[in-house]
């Protein structure tokens, strides 16, 4: 690694790719007894000398005070490229350029000892992760206080809770003042409380104007704080851009691939592309929202919000729930003729339900109030477990105009195995011989 | 070598810390606290007297002390090498998630080994006083003999702790080494009982002979040690060190992958 100052990127990543050798993953030791047997036998040559490549070619360049996020399934690379990114690992070609102090929360209280104190381990430990001693020393009451042990800061780590260990070990390692901060999915550490104060420290590094690389699965994180986003898949780079054109894509693929029950391969264990995610269809891919006109919009859906019969806003839902959606708008005056169009989807952007208050027979009012909401009210969900978009759209035909759609996720959670598209409202009855010729009558019927 | 032990100096901070927690958690927990120092070697060292002293009348002048002279370099050397081997392998937390400098982590043994042998010291001077044998001013060798034994330990170590991470079972074979080792060094006899055929051999082949009798050659026969196997010794430990070193970096991008 080179140190190369006035550059405008922080990481710059060059063709890396890292092999392992397959024995090293499958956690096999060479030991002398078996170098012994193998040489006893007449094997003068280790069977395999397979290599895995768990990164094929990664091209990336981080720039200075930028949050990065990096997506991607299990096993698709990412804590390997942290670890290169690290210089725990070194690329087997490739080059990495890190240009700043870095430090990496790859694992939390690293080095601890369970014999020692809260205190005792703060010292080790923030020089593990790159203080000086006396830099650890300065900073031992902040990290204290940060980490809220009180008292028990004397006492031996090993009579702490875990989250309290956590606590310790996440309070000494934002204390590491470093130019680039690496993290591997720890920031929900802690209760709520401790959470947010975790959070506020990320903040306030960002304003630092600090670089941070985060890997982690949560979606929500990585469009609330990041400014850009990788997506790795099967070792290589998938795409980078915003976090919201990742993330929603990233969402879609894991969808379609769940959809076609795709088997998961670990990338690093397939050959070739084999254990990628599905490519998104083009269509899909067009941004949600596409660039507002100049001229004022006639109505414009301000907010669009799913909420469960007691008005609050679940986090997922179940097949049998009664749902509401409320949609409030914001109309120029003397808007006339208004309709809204609604429709539910699979997160791969098929379209399962479509409708609209012209369908319905729906009467706005003729002139829309300046604001107003709309409600559209669902006795019973009727969907199956997964992840589902609902999209509202407006339109004034006399004014040939449809706005943008407004999107809003939901996931649907069934405790059953059935599977298809909807669940519609059914009931099994159970009879020892049939009590009425009735019900192959109907079958007849419906046939015919 | 150089960039190897510039690092080491640059983290001396932590290897200062670590030694002093290893040495704290030795100490820590126990009744006899920092007393296990002295408790030890005495406890072999009974041991070793009651089997050569007194069962088979061993007719070295006053025994006890004479095995002690060699006793505490000895477990210097023994603690360190088999504690070594493990180092590397046993510090997978370390290795795989911390940007690290593995050279701390032998050299971290070797010298927590080092500061319980200064601190048994005052134990010799002990037991000399008791069996009426006072040290002399050919002790002013004495840093010299410690630092080609550090050397030596060191290489020894390093080679060692890397040669584990591949070979697992190394750690096994080393302790009986260790103690095949043992008793062909003059630890608890004198040099000069070794059959007169053998004698040079054995003496100046192996290294760790000519520390023990450097180290018997000042506390016991109260002479300077032989200097030319010494400083031989000394410029061996170093090219020693110096190729330890290089062999410990070749495997050093492998350590993180393998453990």
């Amino acid at each position: 690694m080179s140190i190369i100052h006035d550059s405008q990127d922080a990481i710059v990543i060059q063709d890396v790719v890292k092999s392992f050798r397959k024995k090293t993953i499958r956690g096999e030791y060479t030991t002398f007894k078996s170098e012994l047997v193998r040489w006893l036998r007449g094997q003068r040559q280790p069977k395999q000398k397979q290599f895995i490549e768990a990164l094929r070619g990664i091209n990336l360049r981080i720039p200075k005070g930028k949050t990065m996020a990096i997506l991607g399934r299990n096993g698709s690379g990412k804590s390997t490229l942290l670890k290169l990114i690290t210089g725990i690992y070194s690329p087997t070609t490739g080059k990495i350029d890190v240009h700043g102090r870095i430090s990496a929360l790859l694992d939390l209280g690293a080095g601890f000892h369970p014999d020692f104190s809260g205190r005792e381990n703060i010292l080790i430990n923030g020089i593990i992760l790159g203080m000086s001693r006396t830099e650890v020393k300065a900073k031992m009451d902040d990290i204290i206080a940060f980490s809220e042990l009180g008292e028990f800061i004397d006492e031996p780590v090993r009579t702490y809770s875990s989250g309290m260990y956590m606590r310790l070990a996440f309070s000494v390692a934002t204390h590491v003042d470093p130019d680039i901060l690496i993290i591997d999915e720890i920031l929900a550490v802690g209760d709520e409380h401790f959470s947010k104060k975790s959070l506020a420290k990320m903040l306030e590094f960002k304003r630092q104007g600090k670089t941070i690389v985060l890997v982690t699965h949560d979606l929500g994180t990585v469009e609330r704080w990041c400014d850009m986003a990788a997506w790795i898949d099967g070792g290589r780079i998938r795409r980078v851009g915003t976090p919201a054109e990742i993330a929603q894509e990233y969402r879609q693929a894991v969808a379609i691939a769940e959809a076609n029950s795709t088997i998961f391969t670990p990338p690093a264990l397939a050959e070739g592309d084999a254990g990628r995610l599905p490519e998104v269809p083009a269509a899909v891919q067009a941004p949600a929202v596409p660039a507002p006109p100049a001229a004022p919009e006639p109505v414009v859906l301000s907010s669009v919000q799913l909420v469960d019969g007691t008005g609050a806003e679940p986090r997922s839902l179940s097949p049998e729930q009664a749902v509401e959606v409320r949609i409030d708008y914001t109309a120029r005056e003397g808007t006339e003729g208004a309709e809204l169009e609604l429709s539910i989807e699979a997160a791969d952007g098929r379209p399962l339900y479509v409708t609209s208050t012209r369908t319905d027979a729906v009467a706005l009012p003729a002139r829309l109030p300046e604001q107003g909401r709309v409600r559209f009210l669902i006795e019973r969900l009727g969907l199956l477990g997964g992840e589902y978009v609902l999209s509202v759209q407006a339109r004034v035909p006399g004014a040939s105009f449809t706005g943008p759609k407004a999107q809003c996720r939901f996931a649907v959670v069934s405790e059953r195995e059935d599977h298809g598209l909807f669940r519609p409202a059914h009931k099994w009855v159970v009879e020892e011989a049939p009590a009425e010729q009735r019900l192959p009558e109907l079958a007849r019927v419906s046939a015919s | 070598m150089i960039r190897h032990f510039r690092e080491l100096y640059q983290y001396r901070g932590l290897l200062l810390s670590l030694v002093q927690r290893e040495l704290k958690a030795r100490y820590r927990g126990s009744v006899l606290g920092f007393f296990w120092t002295f408790l030890n070697p005495t406890l072999h060292m009974l041991v070793y007297w009651l089997l050569f002293g007194v069962i088979s009348k061993n007719r070295v002048e006053n025994y006890p002390f004479f095995m002690f002279v060699g006793l505490l370099p000895w477990m210097w050397f023994s603690t360190s090498v088999n504690g070594g081997a493990s180092a590397i392998s046993d510090r997978r937390d370390l290795m795989t998630k911390v940007r690290f400098p593995a050279q701390v982590l032998p050299a971290t043994v070797v010298t927590t080994n080092l500061c319980n042998f200064v601190f048994s010291l005052p134990l010799l001077l002990v037991m000399g006083i008791i069996f009426g044998v006072w040290p002399t001013w050919h002790i002013v060798a004495f840093p010299l003999v410690v630092l080609t034994q550090l050397c030596f330990t060191l290489a020894v170590v390093y080679v060692v702790s890397a040669l584990n991470v591949t070979f697992r079972d190394l750690q096994h074979i080393i302790t009986n080494l260790m103690m095949m080792w043992f008793f062909i060094t003059p630890v608890l006899y004198q040099s000069s009982s070794i059959p007169e055929k053998y004698r040079l051999v054995m003496s100046l082949a192996n290294p760790m002979a000519i520390l023990m009798t450097s180290y018997q050659a000042m506390f016991y026969e109260h002479r300077l040690p032989d200097a030319v196997p010494l400083l031989g010794l000394l410029v061996a430990s170093g090219v020693l060190l110096w190729g330890a070193s290089q062999l410990f970096e070749s495997r050093r991008e492998e350590f993180a992958e393998s453990i």
